[in-house]
């Protein structure tokens, strides 16, 4: 019986390395080891172009190879009878196999000798099973499926964003064994990821932010594509001394640097999923362990079915937030006791400092600086989304902009640093400005 | 009769130890269409002659004994899962041939040393037996006097053409 390649994934991960047979046009074979067979789907695999060696050449020239793969857990030999069909040097699939080659460059310390120049993508004709003993090829794990039914079941009653990345993140350390994650969502006009919620970390970094393109996360969201390594790869962490690299890199919007990004300093295996909504990139779901080979192929297909279903739920709830429940406009609160509470905005960077500790900067910031103003000014302390919206001096990105996740982003930035001053949710599209002292308000000169 | 060797050798002491040591053993060979075929080996003897005798497990080598049976070359790729230090053999013919009690010997002796190296890599002992389960007792050897000797450690200079060392 002729396996399916799909049943195979698990000789594609790496772990031990595949062999490859070519031939010239003049008959001579020559054989060599591969560090990495990549799966694309059922009809295709992608091997990396790293040298232009023996067998690219003998491939090029009559488009055949045949590669021997094992099974890292039943040692089963299996023949790839492989056609060549042509080599690409950017894109998803190229980012994806450039992260994995790091990884397992790294993890058999060989950083300095593998650099992808290609993706050779080949097509499958045919999968001998080498070992006469036909056992069970390893089916699709149908527990897989049942739990993925059971978490999504637990997002469905979620009507609220900051709920839904609650409970996702919960239901990914319940459901899945995963420690450690963020959500993190796009600003599509700034071009950089700001996380909205994490956890399994000692502080939450929300308000951190990945600049599109960089490391695995921002990797993922440019390139629309799921990336998932194995192995601890210094370049694709996310420890301080690589952000602040990034950050230092050039080009594109200011980062927020001043709120470190949570990420484990010594993740042993990382994944990476975006947010798609009709093809669009609303964001990322990031996972990590401390563990090598933590992510199987199989958690990457079901985490990126939730991760549709999460994207286009985040997409509806953003809509409905345009439609706030109807209210009898917005109530004065009474005078504010308590200790007074020292605000000052920069209005160059919207950053906004709490008796001299900083809080937070951008859309966020503006925000927080708008409804103290208002609140000093008419004493108001209920808003809604709306309003926050079609103010121009906020210079929110139209359409893709998730008001709702700024929001919850400024809230828990509040929690964490400033509890004198909270947000509190009050219904659809409504919130209310919550304070434990009289704010004074300054405005530094520009 | 005995095949001429190339003098000096090919194969010199150094490199024929390394053959015989707990290295990947990878064997190619081609049908009449060009279409390769690929197979682990088991072990392998290199012997006075500095004639190289690999050990191939029928039933997972189908291929390549068919391609090598009709007389099609054969190119051999030995690497040090620790290192990564590897060399390609390649042979106009390689003559097919079964298994002395000697063979047999060092085929075990191979398991059990290849074993630990994989072992070492952090490989369960569950599949380093695995690796080698039924290969002893359908199993043939294919014998060859390399022609060509390859660099082919991963880099730049991986398929480099090696001389004859004095």
């Amino acid at each position: 019986m002729t396996p399916r390649l799909r049943a195979l994934r698990r000789c594609f991960e790496g772990v031990v390395p595949a062999s490859i047979a070519t031939c010239s046009a003049d008959g001579v074979p020559n054989v060599t080891k591969l560090s990495h067979v990549h799966f694309v789907d059922d009809e295709q695999v992608a091997l990396s172009y790293q040298f232009f060696n023996k067998t690219r050449e003998n491939v090029l020239a009559t488009g055949r190879a045949t590669v021997e793969v094992l099974d890292p857990e039943t040692a089963r030999h299996y023949h790839l009878h492989l056609q060549y069909l042509r080599t690409e040097t950017d894109g998803p699939l190229f980012e994806t196999m450039k992260a994995r080659l790091a990884a397992i460059a790294s993890h058999t310390g060989m950083s300095k000798v593998f650099r992808l120049l290609g993706s050779d993508l080949y097509r499958v004709l045919r999968i001998d099973a080498a070992d006469a003993d036909p056992a069970a090829e390893p089916g699709p794990d149908a527990d897989l499926l049942a739990t993925l039914r059971a978490f999504l079941a637990e997002l469905s009653p979620c009507t609220e964003l900051a709920r839904l990345l609650d409970t996702t993140l919960l239901g990914l350390e319940r459901h899945w064994d995963i420690r450690h994650a963020m959500a993190l969502l796009l600003d599509s006009r700034r071009e950089v990821l700001y996380t909205v919620a994490s956890r399994g970390y000692r502080q939450s970094g929300v308000g951190s932010e990945i600049r599109l393109g960089d490391g695995i996360i921002g990797i993922a969201a440019r390139e629309r594509t799921p990336i998932r390594i194995g192995h601890a790869v210094e370049e694709y962490r996310y420890g301080q001394a690589t952000r602040r690299y990034y950050a230092d890199s050039g080009g594109g919007a200011e980062l927020e640097t001043e709120i470190p990004f949570p990420g484990l300093p010594d993740a042993g295996s990382q994944m990476a999923i975006p947010l798609l909504a009709a093809g669009r990139p609303l964001g990322v779901l990031y996972m990590e362990s401390p563990q090598e080979q933590h992510f199987s192929y199989d958690d990457e297909d079901a985490l990126a079915v939730l991760a549709g279903q999460l994207a286009l739920t985040i997409e509806l709830l953003n809509h409905a937030a345009d439609h706030p429940d109807q209210h009898d406009g917005g109530s004065a609160a009474p005078r504010v006791q308590g200790r007074p509470i020292l605000i000052r905005h920069f209005p160059a960077d919207n950053s906004v400092f709490v008796d001299d500790e900083y809080l937070i900067k951008g859309v966020a910031g503006a925000i927080l600086w708008k409804l103290l103003s208002e609140h000093e000014t008419t004493g108001r302390v209920d808003f809604t989304t709306r309003e926050l919206r079609l103010d121009s001096s906020l210079k929110l990105p139209e359409v893709t902009d998730n008001l709702d996740a700024r929001l919850i982003l400024l809230q828990r930035r509040l929690v964490e640093r400033c509890p004198a001053i909270g947000l509190e949710k009050t219904g659809r599209g409504r919130f209310r400005l919550v304070l434990g002292g009289p704010p004074r308000l300054s405005q530094m000169p520009r | 009769m005995t095949p001429t060797a190339p003098d000096p050798p090919l194969l010199d002491a150094a490199r024929a130890a390394f053959l015989a040591g707990p290295v990947s053993i990878n064997v190619a060979s081609r049908d009449a269409a060009l279409v390769p075929s690929v197979a682990r080996a088991y072990g392998c003897r290199v012997d006075a002659g500095r004639r190289v005798t690999l050990f191939l497990a029928e039933a997972r080598a189908a291929a390549v004994l068919r391609d090598l049976a009709a007389g099609a070359p054969i190119a051999v790729i030995f690497s040090r899962p620790r290192t990564h230090v590897s060399l390609q053999l390649k042979a106009d013919r390689a003559e097919l041939m079964p298994l002395t009690e000697a063979d047999r010997a060092i085929m075990h002796a191979y398991a059990d040393a290849f074993g630990a190296e994989v072992r070492a890599l952090a490989h369960s002992a569950a599949f380093a037996e695995k690796l080698m389960q039924g290969c002893f007792e359908a199993a043939v050897a294919a014998r060859f006097t390399p022609t060509t000797l390859f660099e082919q450690t991963p880099g730049p200079r991986a398929g480099a053409r090696l001389e004859p060392r004095p």
